[in-house]
């Protein structure tokens, strides 16, 4: 499509009504991913800051009530305003170019959600203003802890205001993403031809449909339990709120992961030129895994005595199955192929191969006499950042540099995305390497400082330099992203040799999306296009 | 029960094997892009095959005892370890409160309490089986004793029950700590562990 053609409104820098209220897909879902990129630097910084404090012994930078504030809205930001977001917005940008459609079902609908995440976001930040701090009870903000007596003060009423508006700006988001592949595909697109970055997206949000109203039901307890009292009583009520919390926590870890891993399969069909293999083995494991994850929360509970710890370790140690098909239909994909080692691979093959850490301490914690030891200690915390930095992120990074170009219609810098790259994986091993050593000697999770005769200096210390790698790396990203959107390097509409009907459009799609569509009789309709036609 | 030693058999299970996977991964994903990174020349792919739905069948089946076999050797582990015994050698009340420990002996009309500046020290003997019965007067927090590798929940209003043998003698500082998220002074809830031989033992106990 030549310019001329984009109505002249359009190709106006966006206005600001434009910017709050748009419904565009495409300006939607890249206003939710930039805002939740927004959150992903400040609980960053917060982590810094975390960081530096741990580095040697005593209270060098924060006070404990401080450091404890940090961590609680370091971990709040991370999931609820930040990777749930972020995750959706990929999809609210992706499914419908995927799937062919011209259009999110119910666009106002997910405008709404987003402005719930944002306002949600700003509520829980604002409790750094208030008189006693914000929150200070961690991301899950256990009963009674976290009741009126224990921790008054409004920043934590705040926070609670902050998760309920932004589980439901998740769920409105997820409800169209829905609607939007159930009533939208393009002519052919059966459902076993979507791709597999769609069929990540569409079990994303079945668990964001099960899982977050319970996430919903256990704040609003919480909350009249602050206010009201006598709701959640001892004994039974504190163990209730975990039943609720969990049934939320654990599906939201892979509510979290897998929009990443469909990136990271595209990414790796893609740049393997080969049609990803096992699709249908995928699209069953992605299913399972979305069923088992509902089984699995109580997990997080082996140590209360108060559930029935084999069940869980069974549904837990379990999803090492589907887990597993995954890892061999990317393998799969890879062998024979042939490899282009461009940014977005690289993210994925790091994925792949920092994941797995994360994945098999998960098997080792879904063990109940070994999580005795490890639940609640830096081991844990080790192992759920080897899942959401060197797993999540690295993904969001993969698809960040595989749709950039179709996003901004400039390519990223493959020099700096290496940098990038090769600094992510040092940075995010230096950081979270330690923190097993340190959870297996001992250390507890969430303390501002431990007693110099511990020995954890030196650990503590590398893992603080690794943190600050980390944050380089992220510093070269911004670079990136700055320079290549002011000396714009032109993408076209298919730069990579891409499988799926976003790749047929321009870079950035108009405004309906597509002018034709190619025949849709696979889940790769620009692969089997090629294959028909030899160059 | 000796939770150490319990621990440290499992470990001798899963251990090997969650090396050999992250070894085996990591060489198959560098291997690969080695193996088949795309250089001048090098044709198209030479397979276009997609699936291999007998190869994925047996390898889901291959899975499937990894999993059973995992299971099988945590399940009978966690029973020993979960195990509370008829007649223990010692028992222990263990209570936690914001930021403390205290560890009353009924049997011995013994309480252990630390003040501000020293934690408490809990005292035990090796080798007897101790019966500590847990619970927390406020919020929840949790009695972790890392040389043992035993941890469990300290719930208002609940009472956990769990056994632990304690090996050879010594003194611990600061071997116990509260490991739950339990408010400000979480950080510094500790305590030590003094555990002494049987004979010395019975002469703390008879000391007052």
């Amino acid at each position: 499509m030549s310019v001329a053609a984009v109505p002249t409104m359009l190709r106006r820098p966006p206005r600001l009504l434009g910017i709050v209220a748009g419904t565009d897909h495409k300006s939607l879902g890249l206003r939710m991913f930039v805002t939740a990129f927004g959150f992903f630097l400040g609980a960053g910084l917060l982590a810094l800051i975390m960081r530096l404090e741990l580095a040697a012994p005593g209270m060098q930078f924060t006070s404990k009530q401080g450091y404890d504030e940090l961590f609680t809205i370091h971990g709040s930001t991370m999931f609820y305003l930040f990777a749930t977001p972020a995750a959706l917005a990929l999809g609210v940008y992706l499914v419908p170019l995927q799937i062919g459609a011209s259009s999110l079902a119910g666009a106002r609908w997910a405008l709404g959600g987003w402005w719930l995440t944002i306002l949600g976001g700003i509520v829980m930040w604002s409790g750094f203003f208030t008189a006693r701090g914000a929150a200070d009870v961690g991301w899950y903000a256990f009963d009674p802890l976290s009741d009126s007596p224990h921790t008054p003060g409004v920043g934590m009423d705040f926070w609670i205001f902050g998760v309920i508006l932004s589980a439901l700006g998740a769920i409105l988001v997820a409800a169209c993403l829905l609607a939007t592949v159930v009533r939208k595909r393009a002519p052919g697109m059966t459902m076993l031809r979507i791709p597999v970055f769609t069929w990540s997206m569409v079990v994303t949000v079945l668990m964001v449909l099960t899982a977050f109203p319970a996430l919903v039901v256990a704040m609003g307890l919480l909350y009249a339990q602050r206010s009201l009292g006598g709701v959640l009583k001892v004994p039974g009520g504190p163990l209730t709120y975990q039943h609720l919390f969990w049934f939320y926590g654990h599906p939201v870890v892979y509510v979290v992961f897998f929009p990443f891993l469909g990136a990271v399969a595209e990414a790796i069909a893609i740049f393997s030129g080969r049609r990803f293999f096992g699709y249908p083995a995928l699209v069953v494991s992605l299913l399972a895994f979305a069923a088992g994850s509902m089984s699995v929360w109580g997990h997080h509970m082996f140590t209360t005595g108060a559930i029935s710890n084999r069940y869980f370790a069974l549904t837990s140690t379990g999803l090492l199955i589907p887990a597993g098909v995954e890892y061999f239909d990317c393998l799969a994909t890879m062998w024979r192929g042939v490899i282009r080692l461009r940014t977005p691979m690289l993210f994925a093959l790091g994925f792949l191969a920092m994941f797995v850490i994360g994945g098999v301490t998960g098997i080792w914690v879904a063990s109940p006499p070994l999580d005795y030891h490890e639940t609640d200690s830096y081991f844990v915390v080790a192992h759920f950042h080897y899942t959401l930095f060197g797993g999540s992120v690295m993904g969001m990074f993969c698809a960040i540099y595989l749709w950039f170009p179709k996003v901004t219609g400039a390519l990223l810098r493959e020099g700096l995305g290496r940098v990038h790259f090769w600094l992510t994986v040092l940075g995010l091993n230096l950081t979270f390497f330690p923190m097993f050593f340190l959870g297996q000697d001992g250390m507890p999770r969430r303390v501002a400082d431990y007693p110099s005769s511990m020995g954890w200096e030196g650990l503590n210390t590398l893992s603080t330099v690794g943190s600050d790698v980390v944050a380089l790396s992220v510093l070269v990203f911004l670079v990136n992203v700055a320079v290549s959107l002011t000396v714009r390097r032109p993408a076209g509409p298919d730069p990579w040799g891409g499988h799926t009907l976003e790749w047929a459009t321009d870079s950035p799609p108009p405004p309906r999306n597509f002018r034709a569509l190619p025949p849709v009789r696979s889940y790769a309709p620009l692969l089997d296009l090629a294959e028909e036609t030899p160059a | 029960m000796d939770t150490r030693h319990e621990f440290g058999d499992l470990t001798h299970t899963y251990l090997p094997i969650a090396v050999a996977v992250v070894v085996v991964v990591l060489l198959l994903v560098v291997g690969f892009a080695l193996r088949y990174r795309a250089r001048p020349g090098r044709p198209a792919p030479s397979s276009r095959r997609s699936e291999a739905p007998r190869l994925e069948i047996a390898y889901v089946l291959a899975l499937t005892a990894v999993a059973a076999f995992l299971l099988t050797r945590t399940f009978p582990v966690e029973g020993k370890v979960d195990r509370v015994v008829a007649h223990p050698g010692l028992e222990v009340h263990a209570i936690a409160g914001k930021w403390r420990w205290r560890f009353d002996y009924p049997a011995q009309h013994r309480s252990q309490v630390g003040t501000e500046t020293a934690p408490t020290t809990l005292v035990v003997p090796t080798g007897a089986t101790v019966r500590f019965t847990l619970t927390s007067v406020d919020v929840i927090h949790a009695m972790w004793i890392p040389g043992e590798r035993i941890k469990r929940d300290a719930f208002p209003g609940r009472i956990a029950t769990f056994d632990v043998v304690f090996g050879s003698p010594g003194f611990s500082r600061y071997g116990g700590e509260c490991s739950e998220f339990c408010g400000l002074g979480h950080t510094d809830m500790r305590f030590s562990i003094r555990v002494l031989a049987p004979a010395q033992f019975r002469a703390w106990a008879g000391s007052r």
